[in-house]
């Protein structure tokens, strides 16, 4: 019994599903693993098995031994039975959940990074996004623009991107797609302040097809706030996260990846 | 037909709110006997504390627009509202006496008692009523370290909100006839507002003052402050809705002065 | 002695020091630079931010009027206050950050100046058992009526007693008293032992008092209290799971029509969320309605859609009048100055798309935009028994359909409405309005109006596109797939082990 291959077999994917399902969510930072990818995982440490236990041919030959005698041999005959009439309960079970009539959610594929025009128009002036950086960096006091973008952020963000502006405001349930997390190195951390200023200042409705603009709760700002205090709100927003903008040396195209 | 409803219950307080400026109910400028804790712990500098003393007192005039007193709604209430056989009555806060004259007006000394005079606060509790969904009295002065003993005579639940800054508010419940709980507050402040939640209507004040020479202006709007010693005073007279006056008095013996005060419609 | 003293004081200076730095970045915009409760964002949020200056705190472990201990104020930071702004700080802060926060506030007020007084909690027991029997929740629901829980909380505990309308918090801003059937939203915690510790503390600033005088005078035991505690949560569910898809069961026969009929209590029910409308002009950061509770059913020709939601007020009601101007008083507005309150209806609409997409894209969901409109029912509790459909193109054009709108029929019943639309599947104007169809993900969104709470217009409670899915008559496929797989599977089983037995057989 010690060693042998077919059990080996056994005993390493109980470990990987015991590492994926209880495992990976105890890891700091991580989420349950969705049932989706488990299997996908699953499937993947499966060919990891039978390749190994394939390359040697001795070992394959014994790995194939338990699941003969199970078909041979006459005194595992219930077993036999048994295994055979399980899986084809578990087809008919799996069958049948998959033709039952069930209407999911359709599937909410968004671009989360949806590629910028070159230009827009705020309150009529036109302002060319291309090469553009924040001009609150190169005037004025830095401490007076932080505060008001603090002001801003504040008064107007809050509720959805929250005070720690990891998006989990005291209204980000209510909403779909949820808002925003700035603290994720996936977001601001990856743009210019130029796209920034963009989101900002057209919000949902000002996005493109691919980023789902009917769904979008991000207003447009450009009806409630200034230009300058769009972009002392970027300011805030890079300072109390402290990430960097990208800058147009780095990327061409205003930041989307 | 407030004030015949409100004099027995008046005679009452007077008897335990003696020596802390009850509502003087009876007309005239009868001083509430000398307080108790006057002399009795005399601390250093405490130099005046003779019994007797001078006497200020006076009458809070009202001119102007005499306010509506449009009367309570108690109907969400039928148990005090029964206890008002003559009707609703007004909102304690707008009642002006007789023409001309304000009642509920806190009056008490602000400033001009010798430095480091220490009172020590009687041991007779001031007593809060809450009776048919009112507070009795409305507006009263306790001294610091003085007891508050705060009763419910309705059937019904009242909540007590304590709302003050210099002291610990607090907010404590009735739901009992018969409940007594006792409250003392621990630092000067005029004023401490006290409401019920349940009735938005209720609501009283408490002046806590370190020192005994305060009153509440009757229906007349007379008050009476007694005992003190002589010097040159300012005296504040305090209303919930009309704000503050302040007056300037000096005492010389054992005479009484008067200070009326006025106080304007707005 | 004295050096031990410095040093405290040197490592109290220290931790107040840190404590600011905390502080001023992720607090005073709330709470203000002073701690005051004054911050930029204070005006955009009912209940205001604390207010440390006072140190009056809602959730402690002390008597009413006692300062809070250490823990309390650790307990708030790391929790938050669930139903409020506030949040939990546990996973966004370092332990020594919250430590330091906590020394920090509590110099913003000199009660706190004598460091030697230590607040102590009060020694609240542990319940007794029995906690969710019916004689124990009976005894509660006797003392929750005795000792005057319902002044406030009302019948059912929706927080629409007869005192409700006039409550004011310790700065007279409007403060609604809990809805405790929500209790995930209470703010110091939903647990029965939770609920018993708010009962003897009360929640300082607040209307809530303290009953702990009750115990000790004896007019009420504490396991009467508890009982209390435990009634009141049992009127509250679990906080609800959203599920993005509404099922729609196909029943036989006619639709339940009444907002009461039996028939309801077999139909799932969904929570949506609802939040306030702060994306165009003019926004609202207070919204009265927190959510709505959605059952839907079908007969293959028409569907009952029932909206259960919790409202303290059957609006207009004058007795709330004042309430909705304190609300608009104390709020920034986009409108600039407040507008004078009036006695506006209740209102709720249910929005779908004019026609069920077929790929992703929708109508804007706040209602639609002048190029894709939605489709809408609308009813108002101006006229209860009749819902409008129509069609809006974004929040300030709604055009009524002409003919075969919606039904509805309302209840209004201590503090909750119970609204139940119907309509045909299909209707002879498909141009203008939705045709309904079986086995599609329809969206569907919500959106409330508490007139009392001086909502009207665009000051309203949203929520996002969600989905209705009606059930489609079962086919016959769907029992037939199962055993065709489970036949072949057995066969190709047999087929192997034959096979193996007889190449073992030939081989020993």
């Amino acid at each position: 019994m010690r060693h042998h291959p077919f059990w080996q077999s056994v005993a390493l994917l109980l470990i990987a599903y015991v590492l994926i399902v209880f495992g990976i969510p105890m890891l700091p930072g991580s989420a349950l693993v969705p049932k989706s990818v488990v299997l996908q995982y699953m499937l993947t440490v499966l060919v990891g098995i039978l390749i190994w236990v394939s390359d040697d041919e001795a070992r394959w030959t014994r790995f194939k031994e338990p699941l003969h005698a199970v078909l041979v041999e006459s005194r595992l005959k219930t077993i036999r039975n048994g295994l055979l009439g399980a899986l084809t309960l578990m087809v008919g079970c799996f069958t049948y959940s998959q033709v039952r009539a069930s209407v999911a959610a359709p599937p909410n594929l968004r671009s989360i990074h949806p590629a910028p025009p070159s230009q827009l128009t705020f309150r009529g002036k036109t302002i060319s996004l291309t090469g553009l950086e924040n001009p609150l960096r190169a005037q004025g006091d830095m401490a007076t623009h932080l505060a008001t973008g603090r002001r801003v952020y504040y008064q107007n963000c809050m509720a959805c991107h929250g005070d720690y502006l990891d998006g989990q405001g005291h209204y980000a349930t209510g909403f779909n797609p949820i808002p925003l997390n700035f603290q994720d190195n996936g977001t601001i951390a990856q743009l210019t302040e130029s796209f920034v200023f963009w989101r900002i200042a057209k919000g949902g409705p000002g996005l493109p097809r691919e980023g789902t603009p009917w769904n979008s709760a991000m207003p447009a700002w450009e009806s409630f706030l200034t230009e300058d205090e769009i972009w002392a709100v970027v300011l805030y927003l890079y300072d109390a996260t402290r990430w960097h903008p990208r800058t147009w040396g780095e990327t061409e195209g205003g930041g989307h990846d | 037909m407030t004030r015949t409803l409100f004099t027995p219950i008046a005679a009452v307080l007077l008897l335990s709110v003696s020596g802390c400026g009850g509502d003087n109910q009876g007309g005239q400028a009868s001083p509430p006997a000398p307080p108790p804790a006057a002399g009795e712990t005399p601390a250093a500098g405490a130099d005046a504390q003779a019994s007797g003393g001078g006497t200020i007192t006076g009458t809070i005039t009202f001119t102007g627009a005499r306010p509506a007193n449009a009367p309570i709604d108690m109907s969400e209430e039928a148990v005090c509202k029964e206890k008002y056989t003559a009707g609703a009555p007004p909102r304690a806060e707008t009642v002006v006496g007789n023409p001309g004259v304000l009642a509920n007006v806190f009056v008490y000394v602000k400033s001009g008692l010798p430095a480091g005079a220490r009172y020590t606060a009687p041991t007779t509790p001031v007593v809060l009523d809450q009776d048919g969904c009112r507070y009795h009295p409305h507006v009263f002065g306790v001294m610091v370290g003085q007891m508050v003993e705060i009763r419910n005579s309705d059937p019904v639940l009242h909540n007590i909100k304590a709302i003050a800054t210099k002291n610990r508010p607090f907010n404590i419940s009735q739901p009992a006839a018969g409940m007594k709980t006792n409250r003392t507050f621990t630092a000067p402040e005029v004023m401490v507002a006290l409401e019920c939640n349940v009735h938005g209507w209720m609501n009283a004040f408490a002046g806590v003052r370190p020192d005994p020479f305060f009153a509440v202006s009757g229906a007349d709007g007379s008050y009476g402050i007694t005992g003190l010693p002589p010097g040159t005073y300012t005296i504040e007279a305090w209303h919930e809705r009309y704000g503050t006056q302040t007056a300037s008095v000096t005492v010389t013996g054992t005479e009484s002065k008067t200070a009326d005060l006025t106080f304007a419609a707005r | 002695m004295t050096s031990v003293f410095l040093l405290a004081v040197a490592l109290l200076a220290q931790d107040t020091t840190q404590g600011k730095a905390v502080y001023q970045k992720w607090c005073a915009g709330c709470h203000g630079d002073t701690g005051a409760g004054d911050g930029e964002a204070a005006h955009y949020m009912l209940p205001r931010p604390r207010d440390f200056t006072g140190a009056i705190y809602q959730i402690r472990s002390t008597a009413s009027g006692e300062l809070p201990t250490d823990a309390d104020l650790m307990r708030a930071i790391d929790d938050g206050l669930p139903g409020t702004a506030m949040p939990g700080w546990k996973d966004r802060l370092s332990a020594g950050d919250r430590r330091n926060l906590v020394a920090y506030l509590k110099t913003f007020s000199t009660f706190f100046a004598d460091t030697s007084f230590r607040p102590q909690p009060i020694a609240f027991g542990s319940a007794p058992g029995g906690g969710g029997g019916d004689e124990a929740l009976r005894t509660g629901r006797l003392f929750y009526d005795s000792i005057g829980c319902r002044k406030c909380h009302g019948d059912r505990g929706r927080g629409d007693g007869p005192s409700s309308p006039t409550l004011k918090d310790d700065a007279g801003l409007p403060v609604f008293a809990a809805d405790l059937s929500e209790g995930w939203r209470f703010n110091g915690g939903a647990s029965a032992e939770d609920i018993y510790h708010r009962l003897r503390t009360g929640l300082d600033g607040t209307p809530m008092p303290s009953f702990s005088d009750l115990l000790d005078q004896q007019f009420l035991t504490d396991e009467q209290l508890w009982r209390v505690a435990q009634y009141v949560r049992s009127l509250s569910p679990d906080a609800p799971e959203v599920r993005d898809v509404i099922r729609a069961p196909r029943i036989a026969g006619a639709l339940p029509r009444a907002p009461d009929d039996s028939a309801w209590n077999d139909v799932d029910r969904y929570w949506f969320p609802l939040v306030g409308q702060i994306i165009v002009k003019n926004r609202w950061f207070n919204p009265a309605v927190s959510g709505v509770w959605v059952q839907v059913a079908h007969n293959g020709d028409s569907l009952a859609l029932r909206v259960v939601w919790n409202d303290r007020s059957q609006s207009p009601d004058t007795a709330w009048l004042a309430h909705g101007g304190r609300v608009l008083s104390s709020l920034a507005l986009d409108e600039g100055s407040a507008p004078a309150p009036q006695p506006w209806p209740d209102q709720l609409a249910v929005q779908f798309p004019l026609t069920i997409p077929s790929g992703m894209e929708r109508p804007y969901f706040l209602m639609g935009d002048r190029t894709a409109p939605v489709y809408q029912w609308r009813w108002s509790s101006a006229s209860p028994a009749a819902a409008v459909a129509g069609q809006a193109r974004g929040l300030d054009r709604f055009d009524p359909a002409a003919a075969g709108g919606a039904g509805a029929q309302s209840v209004y019943d201590a503090g909750q409405w119970r609204v139940v639309f119907t309509r045909a599947l299909a209707t002879p104007d498909s141009a203008s309005q939705l045709q309904f169809q079986t086995g599609r993900a329809i969206p569907v969104a919500f959106f409330a109006w508490d007139g009392s709470n001086a909502e009207t217009g665009t000051r309203m409670a949203v929520s996002t596109w969600y989905f209705l899915a009606l059930d489609e008559p079962v086919p016959a496929r769907v029992f037939i797939s199962p055993v065709l797989a489970m036949t072949l599977v057995l066969v190709v089983g047999l087929l192997m082990v034959r096979r193996a037995q007889r190449a073992s057989g030939r081989q020993p």
